[in-house]
């Protein structure tokens, strides 16, 4: 069984946000709500200053505490590693949300299924085909786009970067380019004081 | 959007930075604080054998924090649910303390009032009362080690969490039994001041754990030093101190040390509760993330 992680090469990121944006139309994703984002950072001081982009998602921990404090078992983890989250069973009860480290969790509220990109009630065509896959109060992520990875594609993300500053792979197949890239550069996964054990890493 | 007052908290746009948590709010605050208060007055008053006082603690806590609850959750008709996972959430655990101190609490004053119409036994009275200790202590608890169980949030992630719902549990449940019971004006002297001495002993106790959760937090990380600034000099500052310590702690002692008769007692009472409910509210308000870290080695000209 495979182990799914996501390595970015932060050496190569231009913060174009197209991932962004192949995620919110995989996933039919609401306004305000994004399964990835990439951040913006400015350091030091003129004239030595650096702007750099990191992306983020569900880091998909092997000790996710969004898991543990799941009080309904509504999030489980596959045997691949890929944390989901069974919307029939979620309370909304936000302990998920509250016990991420990396605020990768959303609680889909009437709002974002009712209001629409415009805030005034009308919906695109976009938000109508996508509202179907949400259950109002409950919670969303990122699931590395499991349809597509069932199906032996790669994540949207992932083929959308237009400078491959995401790969996708097995963590426990030797060859496999991310886990590769991981042992060449010594990848670091994010806060990793916090003891979640994430499959995400990041090379700088 | 941007906080101006705090620039390094950076809100849900797209920029690397501190993050306020805002998914617990009002309504799980006002649901801790019924929980607590609820299961401290039913201590309290059992200690006191002050029937009216435990049927009241119940009723705090049956309604006040099932109401909270209920209008915190997204899908409230599914909250059933949330028992199942008793080995590794404190939600599941906190719900099944609620279930058996509403449920052995009732009981227990049932039997008490001989309201039991038959339905079960009255012999089993102390049983009752034991369980519904047992899970009134539980429930003064949990709700701080839920906080404090991830480490998500600096501010939460500490065994003080739950150790402060305990002791203001205890401290509203006094002050309120205080307040609601005329027998206490007609004790005996000594009696009178041991009882002042407790409730001073628990408000002096609560102080003492707040300043040091808040210094625990100021000096135990970046985040929970935005989240100490926020209570202490920020955007919640001007309800934190007035609130927390003015009303909470303050008023109270003076009123304890010098005031004396029935009214007295109620307003101690009322301070008490009021600066309880702002820290709950505030607490919540405050937490805040650890930016995702930093992938960029600071730059310095010399």
């Amino acid at each position: 069984m495979a182990r799914w992680a996501m390595v970015f090469d932060l050496r190569r990121c231009i913060g174009c946000n197209a991932c962004a944006v192949a995620c919110k139309q995989e996933n039919s994703l609401p306004h305000d709500v994004f399964f990835t984002r990439t951040l913006s950072e400015e350091a030091g001081e003129y004239p030595d200053v650096k702007r750099r982009y990191i992306p983020t998602l569900c880091n998909q921990c092997d000790d996710a505490p969004c898991e543990r404090v799941c009080p309904t078992g509504a999030t489980y983890t596959r045997p691949d590693g890929i944390v989901m989250v069974d919307e029939a069973k979620c309370i909304g009860c936000g302990s998920c949300i509250v016990a991420c480290p990396y605020g990768a969790r959303t609680r889909i509220d009437k709002g974002h299924l009712r209001d629409g990109l415009f805030q005034n009630g009308e919906l695109t065509p976009f938000e109508r085909q996508g509202i179907g896959r949400f259950v109002s109060g409950t919670v969303v992520k990122c699931t590395f786009c499991h349809e597509r990875v069932d199906a032996g594609l790669q994540p949207a993300c992932v083929i959308t970067c237009p400078t491959d500053a995401r790969l996708f792979g097995d963590l426990d197949d030797p060859d496999s380019k991310a886990r590769r890239l991981i042992e060449q550069h010594g990848a670091r996964p994010p806060l990793p004081e916090k003891n979640t054990r994430p499959k995400v890493y990041y090379i700088d | 959007m941007p906080n101006m007052n705090h620039p390094s908290i950076v809100g849900d746009d797209f920029r690397r930075g501190f993050r306020r948590q805002t998914e617990w709010s009002w309504s799980i605050a006002t649901a801790f604080f019924f929980g607590e208060v609820g299961a401290g007055l039913f201590l309290v008053s059992l200690w006191f054998d002050f029937l009216p006082g435990m049927a009241w603690g119940l009723l705090l806590t049956a309604a006040g924090k099932t109401t909270g609850h209920m209008l915190h959750l997204g899908q409230p008709l599914r909250a059933w649910r949330a028992i199942f996972r008793l080995k590794t959430s404190w939600v599941s655990r906190g719900l099944l303390a609620i279930i058996l101190f509403t449920g052995f609490g009732t009981a227990y004053v049932l039997c008490r009032a001989h309201l039991t119409l038959g339905l079960f036994p009255e012999s089993l009275a102390p049983l009752y009362a034991g369980i519904a200790v047992a899970a009134a202590i539980f429930v003064m608890l949990y709700q701080g080690l839920a906080m404090s169980h991830s480490s998500a949030i600096p501010l939460w992630n500490t065994g003080l969490m739950p150790m402060i719902g305990l002791t203001y549990a205890l401290l509203s449940g006094l002050s309120l039994v205080l307040a609601s019971d005329p027998v206490f004006s007609v004790r005996t002297q000594d009696a009178a001041t041991l009882i002042k001495a407790v409730e001073l002993g628990l408000l002096a106790y609560a102080f003492i754990s707040v300043l040091c959760l808040l210094h625990a937090a100021r000096y135990g990380s970046k985040a929970g030093e935005q989240s100490a600034d926020l209570l202490i000099k920020g955007d919640l500052a001007s309800w934190f101190t007035p609130a927390v310590f003015g009303v909470g702690f303050m008023v109270p002692a003076l009123l304890i040390a010098f005031g004396s008769g029935g009214p007295s007692l109620q307003f101690t009472a009322a301070a008490v509760l009021i600066g309880y409910y702002a820290f709950r509210v505030l607490i919540l308000k405050a937490g805040v993330y650890d930016p995702i870290q930093s992938f960029v080695s600071e730059t310095k000209r010399f």
